[in-house]
C-alpha cells in the first residue's frame, strides 16, 4: 500500500467508495429470472441502499455495471457501449448461469458463452437465478474488500 | 454595506454557506430515510450512525470518479455551468434570516431578487441539460421548461401575498412584520400554493416530470459524470433547503418564536433553533407529499397549475389585500 494511500484523505476516499455503491443494470438477453432477484435486493426484505447501494438510471452515474442473461450476437455491442459509458473507477459483476457460460442457453445458434468474451468481468455469481442475499454479498465484497457486518444484515 | 471581516466570515461559516451545505445533506438523508420508512425498509444504514453521512459519501465517491463529457457537448457551458447553478441557491439563502430578525445582506426589494433566483436555477438547468447535447436530456429539457411555465405564475403570485400583508418588500421586514401573528393564519392558501409550486420546482413527485428515471432515464442530468454531477445534486439539495428557508420566512415567521430572551447569545441560539425547526417542518411537508404520491402527466400538472392554482392564489391575494388594508 503506498504512502498516499494511508494518509488521512486516501482513508477518507476509500471509505467514501466503499461506503456509496450505485449499481446500473443491463438485461443482455436474460430470461428476466436474474433481473427480478436483483429488484428484489432493493425491496424491503433485503433492502441493499442500507449499505448505500443505489440503482441509477444512468450509466453515467453508474459504479458497479450488472449483467445479466446470455449476452447474443445483437447485444454485444450495446453492451460494450453502455460498458465505455461509466466513469472509471469501475466494475462488471456477472449474475446467473447465463451470464457465466451460456447457462441453459448453451449451445443456441446466437448465444455467446459468457459475458467476459465481450467485456472484462470482476466478479462472478453462479446460480439460476442466484439469491438475492448472494447478489448483496458478492456486490458488497467487491467494492468494499470485506463481506457485509452480520450485525448490519 | 461594509464588508468586514465578521460579515464575511458569518457569510461563509455560520448562518452562510457551510451551514446551508450541512442542512442540504441532513435534508438528503432526512429524505432517504423518510421515504425508506414509509417503504417498510431501513434506508441507509452503514454510513456513520443510522447513516448520517451517506450523503457525504455519495457526493465524495463522485467528485473522485473520472469526468466523461460527450463528444458533442458545449465545452464552456459544460465547464462553468454548474458552479454558475450552484451559485444561484447559495446566493439566494444570504438574503434569508437565520440568527437574527435581519439577514446578513439585505435591501429593500430582496423579494424581486428571489424571484430571479428562482427563474435562474431553472434557466441553469436547462442550460446544462442542453449543452450536455444527450437526447434525453432535450427531451427533459422540454418537459423542464414547460412545467416551468405553469408552475411560476402561481409560485409568484403566493410569493407576493406576504409582501401585500407586510408592506414591505425585503424578506427581514417581513419577518418582522410577522412578531406574534404569522401570516400562514391569514394566508393558508397561499402557504398551500407555494408548497404544492415548490415540489414541481425540486422536481420531486408528483411532479418529477422532468427527471422521470422510468421515462427518460436521468432526465436532464443523465450525461453528466463525476465532479459535474457531484455539484449538480449538492445544487438540487441547496435549492431544497433555499425554498424550504423561503416558504419558513415569508409564511411561517421566519426566526420568530414563542420564547424571547435579551442576551446576545441566547437569542441567536434560540433564532436559529425556531428557523431550524420549521425549515425541518417544511421539508418534512415536502417529504410527506413526496412519498405518497406518484407522478402526474404533463398536461395534468399544467392544468392543475394554470386553472386551479393560479385562480386560488389571485383570491388569495384579494384577500391578503383587504386584510392589509
Ligand atoms: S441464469 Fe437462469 S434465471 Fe438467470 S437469466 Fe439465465 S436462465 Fe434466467
Amino acid at each position: 500500500m503506498s504512502q498516499a494511500a494511508d494518509s488521512f484523505s486516501g482513508r477518507f476516499r476509500r471509505w467514501a467508495r466503499k461506503r456509496s455503491i450505485w449499481v446500473f443494470h443491463v438485461n443482455a438477453a436474460s430470461c428476466n429470472g436474474c433481473d427480478i432477484e436483483i429488484l428484489a435486493a432493493l425491496t424491503p426484505r433485503y433492502d441493499a441502499e442500507r449499505f448505500g447501494v443505489e440503482l441509477v438510471p444512468s450509466p453515467r452515474h453508474a459504479d458497479v455495471l450488472l449483467v445479466t442473461g446470455t449476452v447474443n450476437a445483437q447485444m454485444k455491442d450495446r453492451l460494450r457501449d453502455v460498458y465505455e459509458q461509466i466513469p472509471e473507477p469501475k466494475h462488471v459483476v456477472a449474475i446467473g448461469a447465463c451470464a457465466l457460460g451460456g447457462g441453459v442457453m448453451k449451445g443456441c445458434y446466437n448465444v455467446g458463452h459468457g459475458i467476459d468474451k465481450v467485456i472484462p468481468v470482476d466478479l462472478y455469481i453462479p446460480g439460476c437465478p442466484p439469491r438475492p442475499e448472494a447478489l448483496l454479498f458478492g456486490i458488497i465484497k467487491l467494492v468494499t474488500g470485506e463481506p457485509p457486518d452480520r450485525r448490519e444484515e | 454595506m461594509n464588508l468586514t471581516p465578521l460579515l464575511v466570515a458569518e457569510i461563509l461559516l455560520f448562518p452562510g454557506l457551510t451551514f446551508f451545505v450541512f442542512m442540504a445533506f441532513i435534508l438528503e438523508w432526512l429524505e432517504r430515510k423518510t421515504a425508506a420508512r414509509v417503504q417498510g425498509r431501513r434506508g441507509p444504514v452503514v454510513a456513520g450512525p443510522f447513516g448520517i453521512v451517506q450523503p457525504v459519501a455519495d457526493f465524495f465517491k463522485l467528485s473522485m470518479k473520472e469526468e466523461i463529457v460527450p463528444e458533442e457537448s458545449d465545452k464552456f457551458i459544460m465547464r462553468w455551468g454548474p458552479p454558475l447553478y450552484f451559485a444561484a441557491p447559495a446566493a439566494g439563502l444570504v438574503f434569508v434570516p437565520v440568527i437574527a430578525l435581519s439577514a446578513l445582506i439585505q435591501n429593500q426589494f430582496d423579494l424581486f431578487f428571489m424571484f430571479f433566483i428562482l427563474s435562474f436555477t431553472t434557466l441553469m438547468a436547462s442550460l446544462l441539460g442542453y449543452a450536455s447535447a444527450g437526447r434525453y436530456s432535450t427531451v427533459a429539457v422540454g418537459r423542464l421548461v414547460l412545467q416551468y411555465s405553469s408552475y411560476e405564475i402561481p409560485m409568484l403570485l403566493s410569493m407576493i401575498v406576504p409582501a401585500v400583508l407586510s408592506g414591505k418588500l425585503s424578506l427581514s421586514g417581513i419577518v418582522a412584520a410577522q412578531s406574534g401573528h404569522w401570516f400562514v393564519l391569514f394566508a393558508p392558501v397561499g402557504f398551500a400554493v407555494f408548497i404544492i409550486a415548490a415540489l414541481a420546482e425540486l422536481e420531486k413527485p408528483p411532479f418529477d416530470i422532468p427527471s422521470a428515471s422510468t421515462e427518460i432515464v436521468g432526465g436532464w442530468m443523465t450525461e453528466f459524470s463525476g465532479n459535474t454531477l457531484a455539484y449538480v445534486k449538492l445544487t438540487k439539495n441547496l435549492s431544497y433547503v433555499f425554498l424550504s428557508a423561503l416558504s419558513a420566512t415569508l409564511f411561517l415567521g421566519g426566526p420568530q418564536g414563542p420564547i424571547f430572551v435579551s442576551g446576545a447569545m441566547a437569542a441567536v441560539v434560540l433564532h436559529t433553533f425556531y428557523f431550524t425547526v420549521k425549515l425541518l417542518f417544511v421539508a418534512f411537508l415536502i417529504f410527506a407529499i413526496r412519498t405518497a404520491l406518484a407522478r402526474v402527466k404533463i398536461d395534468q400538472a399544467t392544468r392543475l397549475f394554470w386553472t386551479i392554482l393560479t385562480p386560488l392564489a389571485l383570491v388569495q391575494l384579494g384577500v391578503a389585500v383587504i386584510l392589509g388594508w
